[in-house]
């Protein structure tokens, strides 16, 4: 049975009148890539800010690697490497040294650090700007040497908190393979991020969190399972009689159809054969269609279905 | 030892305009003590004189004879334009005309308009010339006085007149065991302007750098202790304070010739308190995290400030008391004062001297605990628990 490598039991953290968490529990096994998504404000930061014992909570036990995390649990803390929405590094210290400092916080021996700050330059990519300053990089490579900087002492737990945002297709593409490869090296990854493409590509296990609340958890498959909407079919046809379309609406598994622009849109909700059901009523009443798309739910829907789609302004 | 060496690897940036400030005060220090005397020789000035003889007896050539054994004599163009010009450009500082009858009226015992004069208002070398001539004909009256003919009044005024007072130059601030020279205490007088602005503008920044909120986060979450970690920014920003200081101490000992003795070493203990008072308000500053241009205006208006208010540009003396009292709740003042009465400008006492120092002292205190209170105010305030609190204490 795999480890657990990150328990969270019960959590509660309040600020005032508050709840930031509200019996939050979490448990992250060895080896997993743990996506934690949530809108603004559902306690994704303060989640993270209390597992690395920045934060003090009001009730709840967490235990990281079978160990009860505290301030000072220098042990557990020299095993976790962090990596945050914004780039934390000296703008005075050149790539190697930016490197050689955070790496130096965990590991004193200078011949294992300059071979561990070494490894990262090469991991992240960073060979040929070692002695640039973080003001000449670009802002994917300063991103990439913000990555450098939290995982160069090597740790077992990588915590990832939106280290893709305002990166280009290219170098967010090179930070997913990076994190991918730190999982296969043996690295446990909790990942946070708005991309829900992201997420479903390299998250083996998956919580949404609402408003201090874990409101859902599994795998891909596991979470897309939880919503109504199993498929969405999309037909582009110039009229729709009123009378078709409420034959359509009658059919098996179809909860809801809109007509706009043009495109009838069918909602279905599990079953299968829903497309060649839809399509031979169509052409019993011979109208002409375009075409016609099938898709099935994304992360993304998961994410809106379960969290709403009201806007959320709040910070979190 | 991560962090202290990352500190001077940030100090860097700024070193060059911390070098820029200490070369131009060492600079300006060097000429002002290349420019100061300390020689204690006693020499009579001399005036350029140019003597217009109308009289032309042989008590009037006496006259000339006499003032040309003290002064230099200048020939020029009895002409007003000429003497005008002459006076205005400097080639001549008193034209003196031997009016007609002089003799006669010297033998009759008058003193009233015996001379007339070119010469600049207020000047110096008039009231030089006018006693001189006052003293030589009220001599000469003198003598008649007592019977002597006027020959023999001119000569026994001449005698009498030429006979040199022997003058020996004595400097009060060079005596007994005290080698605290006045040039050497305005070195020290001018330090703390140089000390605020280079210690705030580098140990400041440093620090801020040191503790931004995302650079510290990522420290917070290392298995750095707390304590070792501060422990290595005190240990830093100490080790550039005393460099800095050691750099002003050595410079002063170069530019006085000799080294620290007797009470000069009272002055170096002040300077060093003082040192230790700006590291203090540098950290304070610190606790505020100013952006850099906030953080350069703040080492403008302190140095300046303090160094006008203070005693340290403008001498006490002329400060009003209003600016005094001001000045008492701001460190520089005790240093000052303390400075002071180390030169003896103010009445020296040891008891003084050291209550100026401890006052200076008082000022850390003040400043650390009120770093401290700033520091867990400003975490609480931003809402992050007591994790990070211990860490800021």
């Amino acid at each position: 049975m795999e480890k657990n490598v990150v328990k969270i039991n019960e959590l509660v953290k309040r600020y005032g009148d508050l709840i930031a968490l509200d019996h939050f529990s979490l448990e992250i096994k060895e080896g997993e890539v743990f996506g934690l998504l949530g809108p603004n404000g559902s306690g994704k930061t303060t989640t993270i800010n209390c597992l690395l014992s920045l934060l003090s909570f009001d009730k709840g036990d967490i235990e990281i690697f079978g160990k009860k995390m505290t301030p000072v649990s220098y042990d557990i803390k020299k095993e976790i490497g962090v990596i945050m929405q914004n780039v934390a590094v000296f703008d005075e210290l050149t790539v190697y040294e930016n490197i050689d400092y955070f790496c130096g916080l965990y590991i004193t021996d200078k011949a294992k650090r300059k071979q561990c700050v070494e490894e990262a330059i090469k991991f992240v990519g960073l060979e040929d700007f070692r002695k640039f300053y973080p003001k000449k990089l670009s802002g994917g490579l300063l991103r990439r040497l913000n990555i450098a900087c939290g995982i160069a002492h090597k740790p077992k737990l990588i915590i990832l908190d939106e280290p893709t945002v305002a990166v280009d297709p290219q170098s967010r593409n090179r930070i997913l393979e990076g994190i991918q490869e730190l999982n296969r090296n043996g690295a446990t990854v909790i990942y946070t991020s708005h991309y829900m493409e992201e997420v479903e590509q390299i998250c083996t296990r998956i919580a949404i969190m609402d408003k201090g609340r874990k409101v859902a958890e599994g795998t891909k498959d596991e979470l897309k399972r939880m919503i109504k909407n199993t498929e969405t079919i999309t037909i582009e046809i110039l009229e729709l009689p009123d009378d078709v379309r409420r034959e359509v609406s009658g059919l098996p598994h179809v909860y809801d159809v809109s007509f706009e622009d043009s495109k009838l849109v069918i909602s279905c909700s599990g079953g299968k054969h829903n497309l060649t059901r839809v399509l031979d009523v169509l052409q019993k009443r011979e109208l002409s269609f375009g075409g016609v798309y099938t898709e099935l739910p994304t992360l993304n829907d998961v994410f809106l279905e379960i969290t709403g789609k009201a806007l959320r302004d709040k910070e979190d | 030892m991560q962090v202290f060496k990352t500190m001077f690897k940030v100090m860097r940036s700024r070193l060059p305009s911390a070098m820029i400030y200490i070369i131009i005060f060492l600079a300006i220090s060097a000429f002002v003590t290349s420019q100061s005397t300390k020689d204690n020789k006693f020499e009579m000035n001399r005036l350029k004189v140019c003597v217009f003889d109308e009289d032309d007896t042989p008590e009037s050539r006496a006259l000339t004879e006499f003032i040309g054994k003290h002064n230099d004599i200048v020939e020029i163009d009895n002409n007003r334009d000429t003497i005008t010009d002459s006076l205005y450009y400097k080639t001549v500082n008193y034209a003196l005309i031997i009016n007609k009858g002089y003799a006669e009226r010297l033998a009759a015992g008058e003193t009233a308009e015996l001379f007339g004069s070119y010469h600049m208002d207020e000047s110096y070398s008039v009231v030089y010339m006018s006693k001189m001539l006052d003293e030589y004909t009220g001599s000469v009256k003198a003598y008649l006085a007592m019977g002597k003919s006027l020959e023999e009044a001119v000569s026994a005024t001449e005698a009498a007149m030429s006979q040199e007072t022997e003058v020996e130059m004595f400097r009060v601030d060079k005596g007994g065991d005290s080698h605290f020279s006045v040039d050497f205490a305005q070195y020290f007088q001018f330090m703390p302007h140089i000390l605020v602005s280079v210690i705030i503008s580098i140990v400041s920044l440093v620090l801020v750098t040191m503790n931004k909120k995302d650079i510290r986060y990522r420290t917070n979450c290392s298995c750095l202790k707390n304590s070792k970690y501060t422990f290595q920014l005190f240990f830093g920003s100490f080790l550039f304070v005393l460099f800095i200081w050691l750099i002003f101490m050595v410079a002063g000992t170069v530019f006085n010739k000799e080294m620290y003795t007797g009470r000069a070493w009272l002055a170096v203990l002040n300077s060093f308190i003082f040192s230790m008072v700006v590291a203090a308000l540098a950290v304070f500053i610190a606790s505020f995290e100013p952006k850099d241009n906030i953080l350069n205006l703040i080492t403008q208006v302190l140095g300046l400030g303090m160094s006008f208010f203070c005693g340290v540009f403008v001498p006490m003396e002329i400060l009003s008391d209003g600016v005094l009292s001001a000045a008492r709740f701001l460190p520089a003042y005790w240093y000052v004062r303390a400075n002071r009465m180390i030169s003896e400008k103010d009445a020296f006492s040891s008891e003084g001297v050291m209550k100026c120092m401890l006052i200076e002292c008082l000022f850390i205190v003040v400043l650390v605990l009120m770093t401290i209170l700033v520091r867990r105010l400003r975490y609480s305030s931003a809402s992050i628990g007591s994790a990070v609190k211990k860490a800021a204490a």
